[in-house]
């Protein structure tokens, strides 16, 4: 059996992972990272896109609200090009208390975020959608964040630095001897292959699944809740500026805008299972009216896609044991496992926002260094991620520009999210993926108004000639999406989403007739059925 | 005094228009936009799947109309879908259309799979896989809608009743359209009216075709004289030449659309266009007249006959809000068959989805009825897609559930009106 030798294997493709992978890599450490789906699948690709200012928590957790603008700051240098400074408003509704409003001014100062109370006439004018019964405005450093955009090019500085990417390898156990994780052993889940990654330290970053991780490797009792919070794109840019109700952290109490989307979000379910999110009509009926509350006509405007998210809220079933870990704060867990199971070579980083992602890789990889003996200094708050380098944030009109630029020159392939076919053809031969949702996570693809309803047939099409894969494969491959697709949009289609469905159920199967594809060879199908 | 307005100009709305007119009625055709000829593939599919596949339609009906009793079919009648499908083949000359209702095409998809049809464009209809065939498909490169090596691998393993043997290949090629790498099917269409953009393509063509290769191409050749389009290559090539239907809009569904409204006008009925019907006034069980909205006024379109041919949910006729009400916009007649919360889609997008059968319901004279089966409107006939009680992408029955039933409210308002 082949196996792969490494200095640090990380577990988990989410922005944590990500996160420690490149932080580790760009220390100098061998690094291979494990994802058993696409990066970014989890938890990280199903949330608002809200970079914090830390105004959300300047009131009930500074400690958070402190991180959060310390990281937004070094965020705005090193990842400018996933970031789209729209700004923030904290905004009191009529069902907000007015008096809030000085708790938070005084929250903000105490943390060091900067912010500024402007009369509401001068925030109707900015936002004329909002709600003109808004009594108080507060301008805060909020900002939309590419969480996506974010994985992949921290994944791609880890390449830089000679780590591994493997996707789609799932963790089947973690190879231990006495007191000692050396690894771990995986199985590639497209081929089926295999083999153990043998590793000096094994980094558990896989969020909301991270105890069943732990579990494996002999540390019970690393209990992560897993919290739902669903989430509903809106056609179109509502707000150009991030709105928040100024009010405690409650449900449905944030507006994101977000490329050429807005999301409303959020809530927060416990559930038993992080991998079964359902979404339901009740959920779906409160976000529209919290979206009411802060545009009014919400409910008019057409719904994209809604999805559910799982938050890992980390509790520690020994936690008086670990409760003087000076790294842990109360928004992210970092666990020493030699400390508390005396178990070494292994380390549990859990909880935590996006936000704070690449801090909480630093102090991650800062006790990976102390229980190694060694040090090495952290370089991701100090060199930009290589498509940030020029230091200019991400603009609404960045892809619009470059289609102008060629318009005669290249086809576009999806209307509604401007992507054109060389950009599509060049992602699909870096991926090398077969799976088009994972194309769609990549350049945003099918994620606009139609839903993929005209950009995936011509998907198809490309990935088939720029793979070399057989039909089976790309018919297989289209069911599919159209299959992932469905579970987002089936719950908000009302309005004009339905009807946009309707032009999609005809062109899918009243023009291409996908439903009598074959997706697999006949001989095949026959070995399935009688092996 | 108008005697017929019909509003909506898909392919139902058109076909009893023009049918009234033809019988010496005045008639008034009012459309909110040009109608859903121009996303559909222009075939005239009548019913593809039974579940299975039916591969004679005539046969299959009866039974199919006996066991969905709520379907449209049932309503209309297998004899009035026969006599429809007659009354539009002779419609057209010069650009014709194939077929009978005894028998299915199957005729390969823009992605290659194959798809039942009944009555097809004749420029469609060497694609048939019935018995087989040696096919060549030819993609143009500045078309992004039409991808041939996909297409050709699908219809090669393709499994037809028959078993007859396919084998397909795929060529790409260039046509000479200079500066623009990005050219929609529209467009192209119309490039292909021009006879030197044809001999160009023949002669790229011409240099990679092989044995007695049918050749298929994505269906663009032609607007305003598609037929000659079509024998042109034909004769060049030597060789039967076939146009595949893909992503709106369908150039064969504009073909079809201009055809049937030069029909209607030049028999003398008149078209508005960008006239949304907005509300309407009746009086007991008959409708007086229809409030369109239009130059930013609201006016009533009076008439003795109205026929609804707005459309289901996919043009917006029938709404559903976001608290799941439902509503038909122009009478707000009942809309049945809509499922209980919870129950509105199946989370399989491949399910058969129960909201997809929402509509009007309507006795065998096409006049919409209430929940308990009481006839609403004595001058109001409901046709296409807003009737209830199909899934007409799955079954492949749009068309012919527009076509047929057009053609029976036309009987209706005929035998009323005169």
């Amino acid at each position: 059996m082949k196996s792969v030798q490494t200095e640090v294997l990380v577990i988990g493709g989410g922005a944590t992972g990500a996160g420690v992978a490149w932080d580790v890599a760009t220390r100098g450490f061998d690094t291979v990272l494990v994802e058993r789906k696409d990066l970014g699948e989890g938890t990280t690709g199903r949330f608002h896109g809200l970079l914090h200012s830390g105004g959300r928590y300047a009131v009930k957790d500074k400690l958070a609200a402190e991180e959060c603008i310390h990281e937004n700051l070094v965020l705005r240098r090193v990842a400018a090009n996933t970031i789209e400074n729209t700004g923030g408003y904290f905004v009191t509704t009529p069902w907000d208390d007015p008096a809030f409003g000085d708790r938070f001014m005084e929250g903000c100062r105490d943390c060091g975020i900067p912010v500024e109370e402007i009369a509401p006439p001068d925030a109707f004018r900015a936002e004329p959608r909002i709600n003109r019964d808004i009594s108080r405005v507060f301008t805060v450093p909020d900002a939309a964040i590419d969480a996506w955009k974010l994985v992949w090019d921290c994944a791609k500085s880890t390449k830089e630095h000679n780590g591994k990417i493997l996707t789609y390898h799932r963790v089947l156990d973690i190879l231990r001897t006495g007191d000692v994780v050396r690894g771990a052993s995986v199985r590639n889940e497209l081929s089926g292959e295999e083999f153990d990654v043998h590793a000096d330290v094994t980094i558990n970053a896989t969020g909301a699944w991270a105890g069943k991780v732990a579990d494996m490797a002999g540390c019970p009792g690393v209990q992560v809740l897993a919290g739902k919070g669903i989430m509903i794109a809106m056609n179109h840019r509502l707000v150009n500026v991030v709105v928040n109700r100024c009010t405690m952290p409650a449900d449905g109490d944030i507006l994101v805008p977000i490329r050429t989307v807005s999301v409303i979000g959020t809530t927060d379910i416990r559930i038993k299972d992080p991998d079964e999110p359902d979404v339901t009509q009740a959920e779906v009926e409160q976000m529209l009216d919290d979206g009411e509350k802060l545009v009014p006509g919400f409910r008019r405007a057409r719904a994209l896609r809604v999805w559910a998210g799982v938050r890992p809220l980390f509790k520690d079933v020994r936690a008086p044991e670990t409760s003087d870990t000076r790294d842990v704060s109360r928004s992210h867990a970092l666990l020493d496992h030699e400390a508390r199971d005396g178990v070494t070579g292994f380390l549990t980083i859990t909880g935590g926002k996006l936000t704070t992602f690449r801090m909480m890789a630093e102090e991650t990889v800062d006790k990976m260094c102390e229980q190694l003996g060694t040090r090495r200094e952290c370089r991701t708050s100090i060199d930009p991620l290589p498509a940030s380098r020029t230091g200019k944030f991400y603009w609404l009109g960045e892809r619009l520009s470059k289609r102008e630029a060629t318009m005669h020159e290249d086809q576009l392939i999806c209307e509604c999210e401007l992507i054109q076919r060389r950009n599509l053809e060049r992602v699909m031969k870096q991926r090398s993926s077969t799976i088009l949702d994972d194309i769609r996570r990549a350049v945003r693809l099918g994620m606009g108004p139609c839903q993929g309803g005209f950009c995936m047939y011509r998907a198809t099409g490309i990935l088939h000639d720029v793979e070399r894969i057989d039909s089976w494969t790309a018919n297989r491959s289209l069911r599919d999406f159209l299959q992932e697709r469905w579970k987002g949009v089936q719950p908000i289609l009302y309005g004009d989403q339905l009807r946009q469905a309707r032009l999609d159920d005809w062109i899918f199967h009243g023009v291409l007739d996908v439903e009598h594809l074959p997706t697999d060879r006949l001989e095949d199908r026959a070995e399935r059925e009688h092996p | 005094m108008r005697d017929v307005l019909v509003m909506g100009m898909g392919t139902s709305g058109l076909v009893a228009a023009l049918r009234c007119q033809e019988a010496g009625l005045k008639v008034t055709l009012l459309a909110k936009g040009v109608g859903s000829t121009h996303l559909a593939p222009g075939t005239i599919d009548v019913l593809g799947y039974d579940p299975e596949l039916v591969e004679n339609p005539s046969e299959a009906l009866p039974r199919f109309a006996d066991r969905n009793p709520e379907h449209p079919y049932a309503r209309i009648g297998a004899d009035v879908v026969a006599r429809s499908l007659e009354w539009f083949s002779e419609r057209f000359d010069g650009y014709r259309y194939t077929g009978s209702v005894d028998e299915n095409f199957l005729l390969p998809t823009a992605i290659g799979s194959i798809k039942p049809s009944t009555l097809v464009p004749e420029t469609l209809a060497a694609g048939d896989l019935r018995k087989g065939g040696r096919l060549l498909f030819v993609g143009l490169r500045q078309l992004k809608d039409f991808y041939p090596a996909l297409t050709a691998q699908n219809v090669a393993n393709a499994k037809t009743p028959s078993g007859a043997d396919i084998s397909a290949r795929a060529v790409q090629i260039e046509p000479p359209i200079s500066g623009e790498a990005d050219v929609t099917g529209l467009a192209l269409a119309r490039k292909f009216d021009d006879p030197g953009f044809l001999d160009a393509v023949a002669t790229q063509i011409s240099a990679l075709v092989d044995g007695d290769e049918a050749v298929g191409l994505p269906a663009v050749l032609g607007l305003r004289r598609p037929r000659e389009v079509w024998e042109g290559l034909q004769e060049a090539l030597g060789r039967p030449v076939f146009e595949i239907p893909g992503l709106p809009p369908s150039v064969p569904g504009v073909r079809l659309h201009e055809i049937l409204v030069a029909q209607f006008e030049s028999a003398g009925g008149r078209v508005v266009v960008g006239a949304e019907a907005v509300g309407a006034d009746t009086e007991g069980d008959r409708v007086t007249a229809v409030r369109v909205a239009a130059a930013a006024r609201i006016k009533p379109f009076v008439a003795r006959h109205f026929v609804l041919a707005t459309g289901g949910f996919g043009s917006g006729a029938i709404e559903m809000t976001s608290s799941w009400k439902v509503r038909e916009n122009v009478f707000d007649l009942p809309v049945m068959g809509v499922p209980a919360d919870g129950q509105r889609f199946s989370p399989r997008y491949f399910d058969r989805q129960p909201m997809g059968r929402a509509g009007i319901r309507i006795d065998d004279s096409l006049h919409p009825l209430d929940g308990s089966g009481r006839r609403l409107y004595a001058n109001l006939t409901v046709v296409g897609a807003c009737i209830a009680g199909s899934e007409a992408w799955r079954e492949k029955s749009g068309e012919g559930i527009s076509l047929s039933s057009g053609y029976k409210a036309a009987t209706t308002v005929i035998e009323e009106a005169m």
